[in-house]
């Protein structure tokens, strides 16, 4: 009967056979559309991965994390940490066959500057010397930015930071085709692995490989990633076939356990927390704060509720980008909490409020932290809203506590240290902590070129940061992603732009 | 009959009018901040500045909203501040994937529909009878996203006889249109039965009858025709709705539509989307309801006169 009825559905709707794998196409999701191909507006993980994919960088970071050579086949950067020299690759071509040239760069960079861009990411760029002025819209060319020769391009800093190289692998510095600037939103001009077939809004983004890539040309010919929105529909797509690369959520673990899939987890470079605002009471008080830290049992949240895919943070840094590990700062212990407050002047509890952004995965797992935070008298209530009013919420310092995450755009220390608390960002868009101390080792941290006495002071401002307890240090979660069998070459990197799928792999196995 | 059908669209423009002012001040009484969504983690407060001044979210409410309503007499519905396109433009790449879900989801929910309620009201009270009245009560009770996910595992995932989700060809818009479609049919196979079942009581029915006219005869030649009114009430009550995005079906199946347009743009409190999404949904209820009129005059003559007599 139900043969019957398929034969009947496909003959009459000329439906063909849903099993066929199309082996020169690797098919991927993201759970929403991308904002455009324009990387002065790659503001979202999403676009800035597909960003990734279309263009080069003068510099990009690999699967694991190291700097490597892009456009720039090599740099070098003065002793007084202002001078940054780049030499130029002279055989990459744009996907329309111009050559790339040291023209391209400064127009692409020059063009995020540019006040009628209106870009939001001018914050990678305005340290270059006349940048702010160019920025104003004073000058008609940013005079820190020169090229010396054909192959040669100078970018001088007004003061020495360390992290600017990186910031030149993410998206928004990306090279753009100076002759193809006009449409870039719907239309990407770059010279990257992949080159765009056809964007349907919130149904596809289709790629084909770029066989001229100048470092060796993706194993597969053809790129698909399908917008889903839907966690159960990406999760179907995947168990049919139709997706070879599927990012388990975390509350899905455990169903996909024994499934006969490969399986790959990376650590990724985040950290989850509740941040207090510690501008006012209750929270600017810092015995206040610790009790918060040691009230909660978090190993068990970790091993219970996340089905032990993530790791216990010792402080707002992933162990990862810390030179030696330090021990966990604050371990369960009521006892002490319950001292804490007292110390504190809440020996008879408090009330607060903790807000959350409604789509949280992990919504039962701000469950679990309110019960022991009830245990010792700290009675929390949880308010969900949507991510927009959330954001607007924290950046104007309403709410007492919120739970928050932070992924770096860059495997460095400053990236977690300088954006969530030096005063001047915490102040203005996150929990209001101000301490000058901290300030003064980040700064410090800013201008150091990388080596081990910037490690060690980076170590330093991890424990000095979790002495201080702005926040309640939760933990870093792995992701897992799961891959078909006919899929081979795919390892995940901790950084959002650094796949580019070059090495997958899709065969009949 | 033009002149009803010109007073109707008059009347509409109250309507509209309304539907600009009520989306323009709900957006400004809602909290959350537009610049939010366009700036990433990190940004500078002059950047902040610098998009609102662009955006010109910095000018007094009223004057926001005569510019507004301005420009969209000139045809002008403003740009995403997400992608900076024309509203207008993602509207209409939308709108042919819609009006597509649309029209196959009402022709399942018409043929499924119509047909069960006919079959059930050949005998009342049989069991076939009271199968299809429980199934049509299960239809019109079920979650629309629950029956979809249930497809997509069963016929998806399960069976494979399709694809899951997706959007392509022939065989990726089964799944969303049944789903989508579901209530409808439900409900008109629910109608279509009282219907029926009240006409086939009518004295003239019994005249058929005996005249000595087949069964088959009576039921489709002269019971039938009266089921199109019913046929048409749903079109027009649900019709209307499909036009306007079907939210949760669209996620579901990953389905390029405007209730997906129009979800992602409140998300993102991108206002002139949300804007030119909720106006156009107005449109297309507007003129299907019109529509809608004008047909029942064309198949029930009763109402036509009735109008006539009127005007």
């Amino acid at each position: 009967m139900l043969n019957a009825l398929r034969v009947l559905i496909l003959t009459l709707l000329f439906a063909g056979c849903t099993k066929d794998i199309d082996y020169q196409t690797l098919t991927i999701t993201y759970s929403a559309d991308i904002r455009g191909f324009d990387p002065a507006f790659a503001t979202d993980l999403r676009t800035g991965k597909v960003v990734s994919l279309l263009y080069d960088n003068l510099v990009r970071f690999d699967l694991d994390m190291n700097l490597v050579p892009g456009a720039a086949k090599r740099w070098s950067v003065s002793a007084d940490g202002r001078k940054y020299t780049f030499i130029i690759r002279n055989n990459i071509r744009f996907h329309n066959g111009d050559l790339l040239t040291v023209d391209d760069i400064i127009v692409s960079f020059e063009r995020i500057l540019n006040p009628q861009t209106i870009s939001p990411q001018t914050w990678l760029l305005d340290r270059i010397s006349g940048a702010k002025d160019y920025l104003q819209g004073d000058t008609d060319h940013v005079k820190g930015l020169t090229a010396i020769n054909d192959s040669t391009v100078v970018i001088k800093l007004d003061v020495p930071f360390s992290p600017f190289i990186q910031y030149l692998a993410m998206p928004a510095t990306a090279i753009i085709n100076k002759n193809e600037m006009k449409h870039l939103s719907k239309i990407p001009a770059g010279s990257g692995p992949w080159k765009l077939d056809e964007w349907e809004r919130d149904g596809e983004i289709l790629f084909t490989r770029n066989d001229d890539y100048w470092e060796g040309s993706p194993k597969i010919e053809h790129l698909r990633i399908r917008i889903l929105s839907e966690i159960m529909t990406q999760s179907a797509e995947f168990e049919a076939g139709t997706l070879d690369i599927y990012e388990v959520p975390h509350g899905e673990l455990e169903y996909w356990r024994n499934k006969n899939y490969n399986k790959k987890e990376v650590n990724e470079l985040n950290i989850w927390y509740v941040g207090m605002n510690c501008s006012r009471p209750p929270f600017n008080n810092v015995y206040l704060r610790k009790a918060m830290n040691y009230a909660i049992d978090r190993e068990k949240i970790i091993h219970i509720l996340l089905n032990g895919s993530a790791t216990l943070a010792t402080g707002s840094l992933p162990p990862q980008l810390l030179a030696e590990q330090p021990k966990v700062y604050y371990d369960y212990n009521p006892r002490r909490a319950i001292e804490l407050l007292k110390k504190a002047g809440h020996e008879n509890g408090l009330k607060t409020e903790l807000v959350v952004a409604g789509g949280s995965e992990m919504f039962h797992v701000l469950e679990a932290l309110q019960s022991d935070w009830a245990a010792v008298g700290i009675n929390v209530e949880i308010k969900r809203s949507d991510w927009n009013v959330f954001k607007t919420a924290v950046r104007e310092g309403k709410p007492d506590l919120y739970y928050l995450d932070w992924y770096a755009d860059y495997p460095d220390g400053e990236n977690f240290l300088y954006p969530l608390f030096h005063s001047k960002e915490s102040m203005t868009k996150r929990n209001r902590f101000s301490d000058p101390d901290v300030d003064a080792i980040i700064e410090k941290i800013q201008q150091l070129p990388n080596n081990t006495k910037r490690q060690s002071l980076i170590v330093e401002a991890n424990n000095m940061i979790a002495d201080k307890a702005p926040w309640v240090f939760l933990w870093h979660t792995k992701t897992t992603y799961l891959t078909q069998n006919w899929i081979g070459g795919f390892s995940p990197s901790p950084i959002f732009n650094a796949q580019r799928y070059i090495y997958v792999t899709k065969e009949i196995s | 009959m033009i002149r009803y059908f010109i007073n109707r669209l008059l009347q509409a423009i109250p309507v509209l009018f309304g539907v600009i002012i009520i989306t323009f001040i709900l957006m400004y009484v809602i909290p959350g901040d537009p610049v939010l969504s366009m700036v990433g983690e990190r940004y500078s407060e002059e950047t902040i500045q610098r998009l609102r001044e662009e955006m010109h979210l910095n000018d007094p409410v009223p004057i926001q909203f005569i510019r507004y309503v301005g420009n969209i007499l000139q045809g002008d519905f403003g740009k995403s501040f997400i992608t900076g396109e024309p509203v207008i433009v993602a509207i209409m790449e939308k709108f042919p994937n819609t009006m597509m879900l649309a029209i196959v989801a009402m022709f399942f929910a018409v043929l499924i529909g119509v047909t069960l309620g006919m079959i059930s009201s050949i005998s009342p009270g049989s069991i076939l009878d009271r199968g299809i009245m429980i199934l049509a009560l299960a239809g019109i009770s079920a979650p629309v996203f629950w029956v979809g996910l249930i497809l997509v595992l069963v016929v998806g995932v399960m069976l494979q006889w399709l694809p899951p989700t997706g959007f392509g060809g022939v065989e990726y818009i089964i799944l969303p249109a049944l789903t989508l479609g579901l209530r409808s049919a439900a409900y008109l196979a629910r109608l279509t039965r009282s219907t029926m079942l009240e006409v086939l009581s009518q004295d003239y029915i019994r005249t058929a009858r005996s005249k000595g006219l087949p069964e088959w005869k009576v039921f489709l030649k002269h019971a039938f025709p009266n089921t199109l009114i019913p046929v048409i009430t749903v079109i027009g009550t649900d019709f209307g709705s499909y036009l306007s995005g079907a939210v949760l079906t669209e996620s579901i199946f990953g389905w390029p539509g405007i209730g997906r347009l129009a979800l992602e743009a409140i998300l993102k409190r991108d206002f002139p989307v949300i804007q030119g999404t909720v106006l156009f949904m107005a449109v297309m209820f507007v003129i299907m309801n019109v529509i809608v009129d004008l047909l029942y005059g064309v198949i029930d003559p009763r109402i036509r006169m009735e109008r006539s007599d009127k005007q």
